[in-house]
């Protein structure tokens, strides 16, 4: 018996020892960061101009953008997590509801990002992220077909009817389902909303508007084109995309990510316009976020406010599309969204950017706010349920709102 | 001679493990233990005790059943046991932990975390002065500082010396010091966030916009189990049964003027935690409260749960008879049969999701092979029934592989003789079929149908991928997919639905789920023995 202890005693022994030799991590600070398969090509480049210029070695790792922010939430907690993250502006509210976000000071340099893109980012206050990029869907027609961009919805309409019935192509305007955002600026060309804003303030969370009048009356147009057999049924993103580069469908709502994607490879002319009727469009930025749990905060403010928005550092990257940039690292980032960094955007010169930039000009911030995540699957699925002709527009909306305020209670 | 040889060779095997035997497993064991011992250590730093506890027990358990005599026969089974007790036990008795906690979003760290986050941060007391900073370094590598206050005056501080008054342009050289470069001043912040200058008393921590003598901002007490913000003197008491740090006083005080205030109205705000500091706690059986009294939660339930049987039960069936029809017709002898055979088992050796996929494609009603070829299908995804009729199909396409593999070799042991027998007796060949060969295949296969019945219950990734539980219940008081089978539906609620991750009541939800699967299984088990039963009178 004595015998077993002192095995027992020196396996201990052994195992202790074992754990000190792999317990000393060394003490080199890197800085390790998340990035899409988009960003993380560049951030593979800056990270070397990093290490040159200011000595630090930046360790970048790629994560699938939808991917980043449920990661973040199981790693960090865990000490795991990366020190700086890409993401996107709505996330803020549920990840500083988990107290996962260092809240952050730009000082001087609040001056030089646009004033929609820092208001995306902010929550009750506080600054949660460094915006690079916004995002907003547009009208996007093919010239050829449409030859005067609709005034409104009802012209969408009217034109779509007189385009079909000149066989001119299978449909006139399509929509992509599968999510409202898509949907969000017909709502609110028909005056609707989904949270009342309140400039200065943010958006209310009490004031629910999915069942308000104007958003009946965007889902009513919208009834009337399936009732007309004007929208073809299950339409998704390649579905959509795929009608408009065959010359089948004239008009489309889609977002700068279709044009490297589609619209310029399928060499069909395309033109990109505001959203008719004054619609506003949901207008997403995606910026850099620093983990809370984080023991490199100092470094990773200085890597983000000094370098990534530095004017005086030239960096060339290779895109994930291939082609070689060279410019500030702000522009690099700005390749394909209109960047939320003045002096970035004032050096735009893609003319398909400039427009999505103007159509974005009165958009909305997607509310950030927790509440929002409550109310996506409701409100879309009201309105594939009139697309499938399940139900009346108004009893879909109505249906929805009651679902949410459920949600929310 | 033989007998000699054997008898030999049994006499040279030791009876006591040699001493390079003994020597490995020691060995082996040190590597288990220290690789555990490493990871339960990493494991408590970060916060995780259950699983550490776990692993601990584990070893331990390991530790015994190799190094104990009695106990020496389950030696080379206790690996297995300790994969069984990490990944089906743990999870388990985790999940029903969860279910009793709030853990989610807003309480997803552990208090221990909040706290941690809590004490890392600090603040410049109003007395202190906030100096920009400019970095020098020299031969040695050590840095030193020149201050400048917001009033002007300028000190320079070699690493933890007094602070020398200084004055004028910031020069390139002082003291045998020169400027440090950029890199030099990143790596000063880098080497440690918390970079210390400036004697004892007034010693100063560097950050990038300044340099100050911070303090920290909480401080937590674990004897009253509260927080105090020691910029404005609050205090807040953890809340243990809603997870939240509370204003406690505030709270009594307006308790005071009425009976029904809430605690949750007086928790602690502050930046980076807008919604409250919250964190996961016990909470008793309110998942299961919010469960079962919640309209919202129950309403779409009764229809999903008659889907989910339906959809278990007719896929079992049709997988079962396809595939009992595909293996008689191939107990025949005829030309090219293996290469039909072959084919046959195609849809099993193409992964699930990818099949489901391809289906989901062939049904997409505008480029969609069957819209194509039926020019007048109605769309499929908008039409609940339909959407369950194709969901069948695509079952039956990905599971009568399964069933017809396992009924081939149940119909090869059945002995021939009883069809002789029968055929003696003018049995016809239904008669046969009906008397001989079901029953004595459902003695192998019943088990089977069971699992797959358990299995199909469960089918996640089948109606995710397919159509993710779509069409909609346009009625439902909240989020519902007519296809919803109860574990899609929980994943909803869990995920997405609420629209926040709710993993407390998503664990409750699948407990329930088990404990039906559980009473259907217990059921069919009965059945099971019936069969059995029937076999021995055969």
């Amino acid at each position: 018996m004595r015998n077993k202890f002192t095995t027992f005693l020196l396996i201990a022994a052994f195992a202790f020892s074992a754990l000190g030799v792999l317990n000393v991590r060394a003490q080199d600070a890197t800085l390790l960061i998340w990035a899409d398969d988009t960003r993380a090509p560049i951030l593979e480049a800056l990270a070397a101009k990093f290490k040159e210029e200011f000595g630090v070695n930046v360790k970048v790792q790629q994560v699938g953008f939808g991917d980043i922010r449920s990661q973040v939430k199981t790693a960090s907690p865990a000490g795991e997590g990366p020190d700086i993250f890409v993401g996107a502006h709505d996330w803020i509210g549920e990840l500083s509801k988990d107290g996962l976000l260092e809240p952050l000071d730009l000082g001087d340099l609040a001056k030089k990002f646009t004033e929609a893109s820092l208001n995306g980012f902010t929550y009750e206050g506080v600054l949660y992220g460094m915006p690079y990029a916004v995002e907003n869907v547009a009208f996007v027609y093919n010239p050829e077909i449409v030859k005067e961009v609709p005034k409104d919805f009802d012209e969408v309409r009217k034109l779509s009817e007189e385009l079909i019935k000149s066989g001119v192509v299978k449909y006139g305007f399509v929509r992509q389902s599968g999510d409202p955002y898509h949907f969000f600026p017909i709502q609110t060309a028909f005056g609707g909303y989904v949270f009342g804003y309140e400039e200065g303030v943010g958006y209310n969370a009490k004031d629910l508007g999915i069942d308000s009048e104007g958003s009946i009356a965007a889902l009513k147009w919208f009834e009337g084109m399936v009732k007309a057999g004007l929208q073809p049924a299950g339409v998704d993103y390649d579905v959509m995309h795929t009608l408009f580069t065959n010359r089948e469908a004239a008009m489309i709502i889609t977002g700068p990510w279709a044009l490297g994607d589609r619209l310029r490879p399928s060499g069909v002319p395309y033109a990109i316009a505001p959203i008719p009727g004054g619609g506003r469009p949901f207008v997403g930025v995606q910026g850099f976020m620093i983990n809370a749990f984080s023991k490199n905060k100092e470094l990773a403010k200085t890597f983000l406010f000094d370098f990534i928005a530095s004017e005086d550092i030239e960096v060339t990257a290779k895109g994930k599309d291939g082609v070689e940039r060279k410019g500030i690292p702000m522009v690099l980032f700005g390749f394909d969204r209109p960047s939320a960094f003045l002096p970035a955007l004032e050096k735009l010169e893609d003319p398909d950017l400039i427009a999505f930039a103007q159509a974005g000009v009165n958009g909305l911030a997607m509310p950030a706010i927790p509440e929002m995540a409550s109310v996506w699957q409701a409100w879309g699925n009201a309105i594939e349920a009139v697309a499938n002709q399940q139900v009346s527009a108004e009893e879909a909306f109505k249906t929805a709102a009651e679902q949410i305020r459920n949600l929310l209670k | 001679m033989i007998t000699n040889t054997l008898a030999r060779r049994r006499s040279v095997q030791p009876a006591i493990p040699g001493v390079v035997t003994l020597l490995l497993r020691y060995i082996g064991l040190m590597v288990v233990d220290a690789f555990a011992l490493w990871l339960i250590f990493s494991l408590i730093n970060d916060g995780i005790w259950e699983l550490a506890i776990a692993i601990g027990l584990i070893t331990l358990l390991v530790n015994i059943i190799n190094l104990s005599l009695p106990l020496k026969p389950l030696r080379w089974i206790s690996p297995a046991f300790a994969l069984l007790a990490l990944g089906v036990i743990y999870p388990i008795v985790y999940t029903v932990y969860v279910a009793f906690t709030n853990y989610g979003d807003g309480h997803l760290l552990t208090k221990a975390q909040v706290v941690q986050l809590l004490e890392r941060r600090t603040f410049v007391p109003e007395t202190g002065v906030r100096y920009r900073w400019e970095a020098f370094i020299n031969e040695a590598g050590e840095y030193a500082l020149w201050l400048t206050a917001p009033d002007g005056s300028a000190f320079f501080v070699i690493g933890q010396g007094e602070l020398q008054p200084v004055s004028g342009e910031i020069p390139e050289t002082y003291q045998g010091f020169r400027r440090a470069t950029r890199a030099e001043r990143t790596r000063l912040l880098a080497a440690a966030a918390n970079q210390q200058f400036g004697p004892e008393g007034n010693r100063l921590s560097v950050t990038r916009d300044f340099a100050a003598a911070l303090v920290p901002r909480f401080r937590y007490d674990s004897a009253t189990d509260s927080v105090t913000d020691m910029q404005t003197g609050a205090v807040f008491t953890a809340d243990d049964e809603i997870g939240f740090f509370v204003d406690r006083a505030a709270f009594e005080a307006a308790r005071a003027q009425n009976p029904e205030a809430r605690a949750r109205d007086f928790v602690m705000k502050i930046e980076g935690f807008p919604a409250g500091v919250g964190y996961r706690t016990v909470i008793g059986f309110a998942n299961f409260e919010r469960f079962f009294n919640s309209p919202a939660l129950r309403g779409p339930l009764l229809s999903i749960f008659a889907w989910t049987v339906a959809f278990a039960f007719f896929s079992v069936a049709s997988t079962f008879a396809l595939g009992l029809l595909v293996a008689l017709l191939m107990q025949g002898k005829f030309a090219g049969r293996r290469v039909f055979r072959t084919l046959l088992i195609v849809p099993y050796a193409i992964p699930a999701l990818i099949s489901v996929v391809t289906w989901r494609g062939m049904f997409q009603p505008q480029f969609g092979i069957f819209s194509q070829i039926f020019p007048g299908l109605p769309n499929v995804f908008a039409d609940g029934t339909l959407t369950r009729i194709a969901i069948l199909i695509v079952n039956l396409w990905l599971g009568y592989p399964y069933f017809m593999l396992v009924c081939s070799g149940a119909l090869a042991a059945i002995p021939a003789d009883l069809y002789e027998a029968a055929q003696v007796d003018g049995a016809s060949r239904f008669q046969a079929f009906r008397f001989i060969t079901l029953p004595l295949l459902l003695v192998s296969v019943g088990p089977l149908l069971v699992s797959s019945f358990t299995f199909n219950f469960n089918n996640y990734t089948l109606i995710a991928a397919f159509n993710e539980g779509n069409p909609v219940i346009a009625d439902s008081p909240i989020p519902a997919g007519q296809t919803d089978i109860l574990i899609s539906y929980t994943y909803r609620i869990a995920f997405s639905g609420q629209g926040r991750a709710d993993f407390g009541l998503a664990a409750t939800i699948s407990i329930i789920i088990f404990l039906i699967v559980g009473t259907v299984t217990v059921m069919q088990m009965g059945l099971t023995r019936r069969w059995e039963e029937v076999s021995r009178n055969v």
